[in-house]
């Protein structure tokens, strides 16, 4: 009971130090709000202008489409079914066609105009016996769609860098030496490093979080505590991402160089910006290996289709598992 | 002149408090300590003397218990080193940073509270004269400043015994001059001193015991007066240089 007293004790200590660096490098702390917040107000502005004259639909594995798809100005999506049906109920699409057989089945958002003049187009075009089917929906707006990619952004790059460069920092400085010599574990150290930077990377989410909200009214349909609860695995996911890579590196430089190998991945792929929905299906599999993936995929089912925690159990379940390996390698392999 | 106000940890008893005995270590084929034997008795200051690359720190470590050795022993009291040998121990390393933004009173709050009973925070402050400083940002600090908050820090447990590496290099002669008084304030405690240096002046002056090494080897040991005048020589640098053919001074000068 002593022991683990003066375990938590150390741990504190080393927590606070760790807040107190943090609070007063204003420049660091600063960028950290500041940067989210700019970047979801310029996306806002560049895309609040009227929606682009442009059709969607997204076609259903087939091999006969349509002629009327082969029409200029219609860009052609392929997904499996949900996916279409899912995003022809955020109005991401405003068609979505399956051919089976002699005949093509298809479904339009009931709220949709763009979907009421494709309807009509392939009525007139199309052969083939037709088979309706309806979604309803409002359309989300492009900033609805890329506010949790933004925090999510932002809370890889506070995790991965705060963490993992501020430990080879450490140790190229001679600081975890100096402790080393007292003594404190690696486990205190490590768990105090995770606590401290989870502490900054929630607060700085909720502050953008709320205060890009208040001004911009983005979508939030779902659980507040399901989304916190998301931000929290999500953080420790990549915070012991961080911590692991930087258990045994020695070089900045080299610290820089790995944890830049590991963002950029999940910055390109993690739909971060776009949706990778009509990718190629291995670029698919790849961004599924990906923390970030799983933190965004998550969060967007609840903010925009209010999902339940069951609906998002393997994201969470996949984060954790991240959470687990990443700490148990930090601390196996952690050297002072 | 800095009046050291540490509790007293007893009375200096002439026993040994670490033993040393076939001492080796090698980095792949770098060979860093070749071979050393020597005993430091409790209370003492021991000096370990000896141009950059001599082996000095490399010892020290090993004595300190942050390096194991490739071959030999080092005990304590007759026995290996406990598991608690850190909380022992007090270590001011030759470059050691600390957290950046952190003042010295959160440098010394922090490190107090890895200790179970450490020396109480307003006395260290006395003690290394940290007040004119103590709200600083650590980074600010001058290098005689930064050596007192370093020392405070190693000190802050209350350690028996105190390793400094090199504790006064780099610093201008005041403040050399402010280190060798806690330093030997610290002795008159009855603590047991370990420093490396390659100030000759400095080992004269503080060292009641010092081993020159030399390429990882031992080249001589013994109380600096007795080495002097056993060798007929004015001073421990001509000493060093009629055993090695060079001396610390230009190695120091190099160093500059």
């Amino acid at each position: 009971m002593i022991s683990i007293m003066r375990s938590v004790r150390r741990m504190r200590a080393v927590f606070f130090a760790r807040n107190l660096e943090y609070l007063r490098d204003r420049a660091s702390f600063g960028w950290n709000l500041v940067f989210p917040v700019l970047i979801v107000f310029a996306l806002a502005v560049v895309f609040s202008g009227p929606p682009r004259p442009l059709f969607t639909v997204t076609a259903v594995a087939s091999d006969s489409l349509p002629e009327l798809l082969e029409f200029p100005g219609i860009e052609i999506i392929s997904a499996d079914r949900s996916k279409a049906l899912d995003r022809l109920s955020r109005q991401q699409t405003d068609l979505v066609v399956e051919v089976v057989e002699d005949s093509v089945r298809y479904w339009v958002n009931g709220n949709s105009a763009s979907g009421a003049i494709l309807e009509l187009l392939l009525k007139y075009t199309e052969s083939r016996s037709l088979e309706r089917g309806e979604t309803d929906g409002e359309a989300i707006r492009y900033v609805d769609w890329v506010v949790p990619g933004i925090l999510g952004m932002n809370m890889m790059y506070s995790a991965l860098w705060g963490v993992g460069y501020v430990v080879v920092r450490y140790r190229q400085a001679g600081y975890l030496r100096r402790l080393r010599a007292t003594p404190l574990t690696k486990f205190e150290f490590l768990s105090a490093q995770v606590l401290s930077r989870l502490l900054v990377t929630l607060t700085a989410s909720t502050i953008v979080f709320v205060g890009t909200n208040l001004i911009l009214d983005y979508k939030m349909v779902g659980s507040l505590g399901l989304l916190f609860i998301i931000a929290l695995v999500g953080g420790l996911a990549m915070i012991t991402l961080g911590l692991a890579i930087a258990c045994r590196t020695e070089s900045k430089e080299f610290a820089d160089g790995l944890l830049n190998a590991i963002t950029f991945p999940m910055l390109l792929l993690s739909d971060v910006w776009f949706s990778l929905d009509g990718s190629p299906y291995w670029v698919q599999m790849i961004a599924q290996v990906l923390p970030l993936t799983h933190v965004l995929e998550a969060a967007r089912a609840v903010m925009l289709d209010d999902a339940g925690v069951t609906d998002i159990a393997i994201h969470l379940a996949i984060l954790v598992g991240f959470c687990t390996v990443g700490m148990g390698l930090s601390i196996k392999l952690f050297k002072w | 002149m800095v009046t050291v106000l540490l509790p007293k940890i007893g009375p200096v008893m002439p026993e040994v408090i670490l033993s040393v005995t076939g001492l080796e270590k090698s980095y792949d084929k770098v060979i860093a300590v070749a071979g050393l034997d020597f005993d430091i008795a409790k209370g003492e200051c021991f000096g370990l003397l000896g141009p950059n690359g001599a082996g000095k720190s490399t010892t020290l470590a090993m004595l300190e218990g942050m390096e194991d050795p490739t071959r030999g022993t080092v005990q304590y009291y007759g026995g290996p080193l406990p598991s608690d040998y850190q909380t022992r121990v007090g270590i001011q390393f030759q470059a050691t940073a600390l957290q950046d933004f952190l003042t010295p009173f959160d440098n010394l709050k922090l490190f107090s509270s890895f200790y179970d009973d450490p020396i109480p925070m307003d006395h260290l402050i006395d003690q290394f004269r940290l007040q004119e400083f103590l709200h600083r940002d650590s980074r600010r600090l001058s290098g005689g400043q930064r050596q007192r908050l370093l020392l405070a820090l190693a000190l802050v447990h209350n350690p028996e015994i105190v390793f400094l590496d090199e504790p006064t290099t780099g610093l201008d002669p005041r403040s050399r001059r402010d280190l060798w008084d806690v330093v030997s304030a610290l002795k008159a405690d009855g603590r047991t001193l370990i420093l490396t240096t390659h100030y000759m002046e400095e080992a004269e002056i503080l060292c009641d015991e010092l081993v020159i090494l030399s390429h990882g080897k031992a080249l001589l040991q013994g109380p600096p007066k007795q080495l002097i005048a056993d060798a007929g020589v004015s001073d421990l640098d001509t000493l060093f240089l009629s055993l090695t053919g060079e001396t610390l001074v230009k190695t120091q000068e190099v160093m500059k």
